[in-house]
């Protein structure tokens, strides 16, 4: 009897797997199967803005090759290869992350009938892939992220001048879909950008569409093309591009530190001790002046463009170092140096980002060693401003041999509205002066359009795309597409350069005249595309190419020299 | 009375029945001949009867002999069986046997097998050895003491993980360790990373570690497939087993006996760099603030401007007023970052019974501080068990042990990581001129002062600021209960548990680099509760006269497993100084999961033998798995294997060949999934600007997931000669597994970074051989040598269809492991520079150095080609001294201390810097890639001289270059171990209150020989990053190993 129970004991717990429910544990407490579109899509916007802004994306090395920042990292040789961090990282950001979540919001979209959800997520995936193929020529399209529907694992590249039309083709269909009648789910603040404006996307896709046209005008017949850029311009009521500052396609940061919602090369530069990214020499001179193309015209954004930690008299750099750039305040680096002072750790003495490119700093002339509450981080990425377009259509008036002066005059004004914008979004608590309008605004739009009207033809041009050079200052993508198919602005050009001389009596440390010239020199030449990301993309890509063998030949189908 | 059920229990035990009533009592006593003890438990039986008894605890034994009985046989497990005339008072000596070989092993679910009948390898630890040595980590002992088994160390800091491998990595994603069975439940030895060890977090701890070396009684290391089968899903990478001491209390027949063991050593850094001190900071021969010592001779220059200002500002009382200091080399200023660390381990274990109830008791307390300043790991353990033989036959046995482990650390990693603080950032690498040690390290108020704070933490600062807490308690507990319901037939029944909690704490004060100098602090709690129940019911009898004997067991197994982590993320510390979650500004959370998994199992297994020397196993067990999909969470594996004891089958047994074993075994062990792995889900991710966020996960899955095999065949032979003074074990193996459970990784294109799912073959096929040669084996002076030679090559034969490659884990952009077909398992692939079609590199005609080429290659191959481990043990009268060296054949390292301490130009190697280099090769065009050639179709020599400098700083050898040369060849030669020490003689001890005393004196890692490592580096190519994770051969700026001094007393009374 007893041995009985202690059978019993002992099978009791065989006995209870019978029930085969013990095993049905396996469904997921700690993750969703699903989630309604309202969480997706800020997650798409914010990602979209990484893939491409300085600090976190392709803005990072691109700041560099387009000759706004000077940096000791593989860009500064014009060597950011596919391993490099930022291009993986933008190459993740971009398919996974923004893109992936996209075509879920489409599909769910056109599931539910919201229009709106399907129409904001063509004009971005638009957006998002021709920016990737201006940058990276032939690319993933139409086998992208189709592993979820298709059970594609290794999409194929598709050719650049392949996909342009059918963007513009998913363009018009976003805007059908957003000039649609207001459906039972549309969106709110979920839509970081626009709030849910169906206008302003429709505003936005127009702008993208006359980018697009205009970026491929040298493209085949170029006569052909100007009348249809024309057309498109007189079709499309005023009322439907963007028209104003704040109408502008931008991604709104705020000041908030965590989780981090500040401008991502803010504290990269504010934060961070060991700061990567100096501004450059060439652009320096530039605004200053100092180069022969705007030659004595100083121009009033730089408070707004950059900070400088140093105080212009001080003669003990805050590193303990010397410099390779000096010019009072103002201490950087050059491109392709082989300088002595290169290397040189000046980290709390080199000039930084200001306000208008990330949320830095207006500079005052106070001199701070700047620190993650000298700023606020709160500027927006600009993906394609009221600015932009002014630029963009000052270029085809000119192309066309028109007259551009009313253009670029309310292009360059728009460009100091927008400095104003900037500063009005992402100042903390400094007294920052109004731009717009301001004396030394005035002075200076005068002195660029004395130049223009005197200026050839060429002259003109390269006044029109450099004025946008200098205004998109922190959006880099669009400069570097400009460089490739217009030849301008003329960029600095390590390779003939040999060597480069700092301002004589800009380093009040050295006896004038002392500052030694410093060798600049780079094996490879400029790079007409970025290299395809390796670790995340053709290191497990069976159906990708090789990696470009030779970066400095033309490549994207509107380059210049195709 | 008590002596009378004594005896009745005993002869209860030897299954003896009823006494003769025409039977004679005779008395005797039983010694050992070697130590002239009473022989306790010896088995007393009549010969040709079933009349027997055992001795008692005085050695002394009575028993009823039966008018046909006339000898008695005396047996006793390790000793020769010897027959005596059965007559009153006899006295009889039992010596020691060498020959037999019935040594009992503990295999797969507890089952105990006679080594004889085994068919596949498993081998067997004396932990008392490792307790002699100062040892704080037991796993270690394994190293080059157990062929087959891979024994890898982390970072040279308190209670840093171990690494082990058995058999290669037979898992694409799994962590390839054994498990680990703890008195029959499996505690993993997984290590909880807090932090991406790639970007920061600690030298953490393994699983392992919160097991007290002081109660282990066994371990078994079952190797192959075979040997593990029954433990199924969890054991295609073998199987440790340990058994407690309190977990396995027996029917012993003892007064109370304490045994004390205490040890103390002290731990150093094994071996530091051979710093140059002709150069100080800078670079070309120049003076400047800089990280590398590339700058001017000492000499040439009488002063430098203080680095950082804070240091005079602050304390200007101990600065110069000019505000300039000596330019003088600091020879030691490496050295005086760091101290001597102490090792204190005390245990006291208790135990006696009665012969039907016996009781264990392990105290311990370990206190461990490191050569790091602020390291420290201690670990406080209390293991409890006892065990009763009831009335009824009934023998239940139950144990419960507990230990809290505490570590305490500095933060890791790759510096360069963007917002990373490495402790080790500069520490080993510091400018010749640097006196780290010799200046303030922090401001008053704590913030701290470097050379270049924007750069680096100061070592100092970092070491006692920007620290990893972790506390670990772990509960395990037992019970187990065992009947004989018939002659051939019983039946047990265990049920354990093991609870492991975890609670970290990471902190990066308000001042580091890291963070942006505002602060950070991560807690981490973690929890990970396991219950195991296993029940048996095993039927064993002789047949045909002996001749055949069965045994048959049915098993029944259940697993539950639940995880829960909450991981929080505390930004901005509000008031110095208190490093609570509630004292920061913005909190996070990290991670709050909970994760769940169940296993059900029944299998049997058959053992047939056929006079002791042929014996024929099979074995199958069933798995249902809650992890898989329903229609295939069912999946049934089987094992076969058998030994054939030739010397004995055919008689050949002389002097010269003592006994001769072939042995082979087969088996297939199934694997399931990780939980959760079957649905694509979405991360909620934390809101932006007040609206929730979420994002479909990178890893999409495979609803349809299959469970993964691995198949194995092992052939082995024991060999051994001259009355067994020398043995052979050898074994040959190869391992298919298949139909892997792993992540194909995606291109980013495809929308996901990896898939879940079915795929692939691994192979590791390999050889193991284990030698013991007793050279002089006299009463008073032996001498002996233990040899193991372990090979495996690990090769991917297939990934899925089309796959080329797949990330094995993702560390670096420009260097991380892959998988790939044809690939050893998880092969470098790093950057590389241009060469031409011979494999001459291309130079840049600009500037003389190399140039980078895009893709990517293979540039090392972390699995060493073979190990080789000898051990001498030399014993006379009472002294013994033991020596351990092994040593690692090949395997790759990429190693960012070496890098670095060549690109700093900080050691002896760069030392000859003061002529140019040119660097053998052609010129090359950057942009394509491709040789330049002249005129007439050649390629041109290159002719550029460089400096030492640039040779490597700039695009070529070291700090800048390509990985491929920082991945160097780790061979390495070891002398591991050396213990010396003293039996004090029992006749000495008599008439003190002690029983034994020993006393030993003991080194670790004296000394080692990496052949092809930069010479003055002296980095020792044991050292990882990763811990006990798979992705091996990568380094980056890890503790440097240690040494170890000890001194080891062990007491009984």
């Amino acid at each position: 009897m007893k041995m009985k129970k202690i059978f019993l004991l002992f099978f009791l717990p065989a006995l209870l797997v019978g029930c085969t429910t013990w095993l049905d544990v396996n469904k997921d407490p700690n993750n969703p199967t699903d989630v309604p579109m309202t969480l997706l899509l800020p997650t798409i916007e914010i990602n979209a803005a990484y893939t491409l802004a300085p600090g976190q994306g392709l803005g990072e090395d691109l700041a560099v090759y387009t000759h706004q920042v000077s940096t000791r990292e593989a860009a500064n040789v014009y060597n950011a290869d596919g391993n490099e961090f930022y291009l993986n990282q933008a190459w993740n950001s971009m398919y996974i992350t923004t893109l992936q979540n996209l075509d879920n919001v489409i599909v769910k979209a056109d599931a539910s009938n919201a229009p709106y959800y399907s129409g904001i997520g063509k004009i971005l995936k638009a957006y998002m892939f021709s920016q990737f193929v201006d940058v990276f020529g032939d690319i993933p399209f139409s086998q992208a992220n189709k592993k979820a529907s298709d059970g594609i694992l290794y999409p194929k590249f598709d050719k650049s001048a392949d996909i342009y039309p059918l963007l513009i083709a998913l363009l018009d269909s976003g805007i059908v879909d957003m000039k649609k009648p207001v459906a039972a789910i549309t969106p709110g603040a979920d839509d970081l950008i626009f709030g849910g404006s169906a206008k302003s996307w429709i505003k936005t896709a127009n702008t993208i569409k006359l980018k697009l046209l205009i970026q491929t005008r040298l493209v085949g017949d170029k006569a052909k093309n100007l009348a249809a850029i024309n057309t498109f311009l007189t079709a499309t009521p005023a009322t439907e591009l963007i028209g104003k500052t704040s109408e502008g396609f931008m991604f709104p940061y705020s000041s908030v530190r965590t989780p981090d919602q500040r401008h991502p090369a803010y504290p990269a530069t504010y934060e961070a001790t060991q700061k990567t990214d100096d501004m450059s020499p060439w652009f320096y001179e530039i605004l200053k002046g100092k180069n022969p193309l705007f030659s004595g015209i100083i121009d009033p954004r730089i408070p707004y463009y950059f900070y400088n930690q140093m105080d212009p008299k001080a003669t003990a750099g805050n590193d303990g170092n010397s410099f390779e750039y000096r010019d009072g305040g103002f201490v950087s680096i050059y491109f392709g140096s082989n300088g002595p002072d290169n290397g040189r750790a000046q980290d709390k003495s080199q000039t930084v980002y200001g306000i208008y490119p990330c949320g830095g700093r207006y500079d005052q002339g106070d001199a701070q060693v700047v620190s993650a509450t000298s700023g606020t981080g709160a500027a927006p990425y600009r993906f394609l401003t009221y600015a932009d377009r002014l630029f963009l259509e000052a270029e085809v008036i000119q192309a066309g041999g028109g007259d551009a002066t009313a253009k670029l005059t309310s292009a360059i004004t728009e460009a100091f509205k927008l400095v104003d914008y900037v500063a009005g979004k992402a100042n903390g608590s400094q007294s920052i002066p109004v731009l717009a309008g301001s004396s030394n605004a005035t002075d200076y739009i005068n002195a660029i359009i004395g130049l223009y009207t005197a200026g050839s033809a060429e002259k003109k041009m390269e006044i029109i795309m450099t004025q946008k050079w200098i205004s998109s200052f922190g959006s880099s993508i669009d400069q570097y597409t400009d460089y490739r198919r217009t030849g301008y602005p003329v960029l600095f050009d390590p390779n003939n350069a040999v060597s480069v001389t700092p301002p004589i009596g800009g380093d009040p440390s050295r006896t004038t005249g002392s500052d030694p010239a410093v060798n600049v020199s780079c094996p490879r030449g400029f790079p007409r595309s970025l290299p395809w990301a390796i670790t995340n993309e053709l290191n497990v890509n069976k159906n990708a190419p090789a990696e470009k063998s030779d970066l400095t030949s033309p490549y994207v189908f509107w380059d210049l020299k195709k | 009375m008590r002596k009378l059920t004594f005896l009745l229990t005993c002869l209860f035990l030897v299954g003896v029945g009823l006494v003769n009533a025409q039977s004679r009592s005779v008395s005797g006593s039983v010694f050992s001949a070697d130590d002239g003890q009473p022989v306790i438990g010896a088995t007393v039986k009549v010969k040709g009867t079933t009349v027997g008894t055992i001795t008692d605890t005085d050695g002394k034994f009575r028993i009823n002999v039966p008018a046909s009985g006339k000898n008695l046989l005396i047996s006793f497990v390790g000793m020769k069986t010897i027959e005596v005339e059965a007559k009153n008072d006899v006295v009889i000596k039992l010596e020691a046997d060498a020959k037999q070989m019935d040594e009992v092993v503990v295999t797969a679910v507890g089952i105990k097998r006679s080594q004889k009948s085994l068919g596949y390898a498993a081998s067997t630890m004396a932990p008392e050895d490792a307790l002699n040595k100062s040892q704080p980590d037991f796993l270690k002992e394994l190293q080059g003491n157990v062929a087959g088994v891979d024994v890898r160390s982390s970072q040279g800091t308190p209670g840093a993980a171990t690494r082990i491998n058995i058999r290669g990595n037979s898992s694409f994603f799994g962590d390839n360790e054994p498990l680990i069975i703890v008195d029959g439940v499996p505690i993993g030895n997984d290590q909880v990373a807090t932090t991406s060890q790639t970007s920061g977090g600690g030298a953490y701890s393994d699983g392992f570690s919160s097991i007290d070396p002081n109660d282990i009684a066994t371990m078994t290391v079952l190797k192959g497939s075979a040997a593990a089968a029954l433990y199924g899903s969890r054991a295609s990478n073998g199987v440790i087993i340990i058994k407690t001491k309190s977990g396995n209390v027996g029917g012993m027949k003892k007064k109370l006996e304490v045994t004390l063991n205490s040890s103390w050593s002290t731990e150093s850094i094994a071996n530091l760099p051979d710093y140059q001190n002709l150069y100080g900071a800078g670079s070309n021969f120049s003076y400047s603030n800089a990280n590398g010592s590339w700058g001017a001779k000492f000499g040439t220059l009488d002063s430098i401007p203080l680095q950082n200002s804070d240091w005079k500002k602050y304390y200007p009382k101990s600065f110069p007023s000019s505000g300039n200091i000596a330019y003088k080399a600091q020879p030691n200023n490496v050295k005086d970052l760091f101290k001597t660390g102490l090792v204190a381990e005390n245990s006291i274990n208790l135990a006696g019974g009665n012969g039907k109830s016996a009781f264990n008791v392990t105290l311990s307390n370990l206190d461990q501080t490191g050569y790091v300043p602020n390291s420290s790991y201690g670990r406080t353990s209390i293991s409890v068990g006892g065990s009763s033989e009831l009335a009824n036959g009934l023998t239940i046995r139950g144990s419960v042990s507990f230990t809290n482990t505490k570590q305490l650390g500095s933060q890791f990693g790759e510096n360069q990581v963007s917002g990373a603080s490495s402790s080790f950032a500069r520490a080993l690498f510091l400018a010749r001129n640097w006196d780290i040690a010799g200046q303030p390290y922090e401001t008053p108020t704590g913030l701290p002062i470097s050379t270049s704070n924007a750069q680096y933490d100061n070592p100092l600062w970092d070491f006692q600021h920007n620290t990893v807490n972790t506390n670990v308690d772990r509960v395990m507990s037992n019970f187990s209960a065992e009947y004989k319901i018939l002659d051939w037939l019983s039946a047990s029944y265990q049920l354990g548990s093991s609870i492991y909690s975890l609670d970290r704490k990471e902190i990066i004060d308000i001042g580091s680099r890291a963070a942006g100098g505002k602060g950070d602090i991560k807690t981490d709690i973690y929890r990970h509760a396991e219950f195991e129940s296993n029940f048996l019911l095993t039927a064993q009898k002789d047949l045909f006269d002996d001749n055949f004997s069965v045994k048959f067991i049915l098993g029944h197994n259940l697993n539950d497993q639940n995880t829960t982590r909450q991981a929080n993320d505390g930004a901005e510390i509000s008031v110095p100084g208190i490093y609570s979650l509630t004292n920061t500004k913005t909190q996070t959370v990290l991670e709050d999961a909970i994760t769940q998994r169940r296993l059900v199992g029944v299998f049997g297994d058959l053992t047939l033998g056929y006079k002791n020397y042929v014996f024929l196993n099979v074995s199958g067990r069933n798995d249902w798995s809650s992890t898989l999909p329903i229609a295939n969470r069912s999946y049934f594996y089987p094992a076969v294997s058998g030994s054939f004891i030739f010397s004995d089958a055919l008689d050949i047994k002389s002097d010269l060949f003592s006994i001769g074993k072939i042995r082979a075994g087969w088996a297939k062990v199934g694997n399931d999934a990780s939980a959760y792995s079957l649905v694509n889900t979405y991360g909620v991710l934390t809101p932006f600007n007040g609206q929730a966020t979420a994002s479909v996960g990178s890893a999409s899955k495979d609803p349809n997931l299959q469970p993964e095999f691995t198949q194995e065949v092992e052939l082995g032979t024991m060999l051994e000669f001259f009355k067994r003074r020398l043995a052979f074990d050898f074994t040959w193996y190869n391992k298919i597994s298949t139909n892997q459970i792993g992540s194909i990784s995606l291109p980013a294109s495809s929308g996901f970074s990896s898939y879940l799912t079915n795929f692939g073959k691994i192979q590791n096929t390999g050889v193991e051989l284990d030698a013991t040669a007793k050279v002089i084996d006299n009463r008073d002076f032996k001498w002996s040598f233990h040899y193991t030679f372990t090979k495996n090559k690990n090769t991917v034969l297939e990934l899925a269809n089309g796959v080329e490659r797949i990330q094995l884990n993702g560390v670096l952009d420009n260097i991380s492991p892959y998988l790939e077909k044809g690939m050893p398992f998880g092969y470098l692939r790093g950057t590389v520079n241009y060469r031409d079609a011979q494999g001459n590199l291309l130079i840049d005609p600009k500037t003389g150095l190399l140039i980078p080429d895009p893709n990517q290659k293979m540039v090392g191959d972390p699995n060493p080609d073979y190990k080789m481990g000898l051990g001498t043990t030399v014993t006379y009268k009472n002294f013994f001294l033991s020596a351990h060296f092994d040593m690692t054949k090949g395997g790759d390292i990429y190693s960012v201390t070496v890098n670095t301490l060549l690109g700093r130009g900080v050691t002896q190697d760069t030392q000859d810097r003061e002529h140019t280099w040119v660097i053998p090769g052609y010129y090359g065009d950057a942009n394509t890639g491709k040789p330049i050639l002249d005129a007439s179709g050649n390629k041109i020599a290159n002719t550029i001289q460089v400096t030492t400098n640039d040779l490597y700083f700039g695009n070529s050898f070291a700090i800048n270059g390509q990985t491929e040369f920082s991945v160097y060849d780790a061979t390495v030669y070891r002398f591991r171990e050396l213990t010396f020490g003293y039996d004090f003689n029992k006749k000495l001890l008599a008439k003190t209150p002690f029983g034994s005393a020993t006393i030993s004196f003991s080194a670790y890692n004296l000394w080692f020989y990496a052949p092809n490592i930069p010479k003055h580096t002296n980095f020792d190519p044991e050292t990882n990053s990763y811990g006990s994770t798979s992705t091996q051969g990568i380094e980056l700026s890890a503790a440097p190993s240690t040494r170890r001094l000890g001194v080891n007393l062990k007491l009984t009374f």
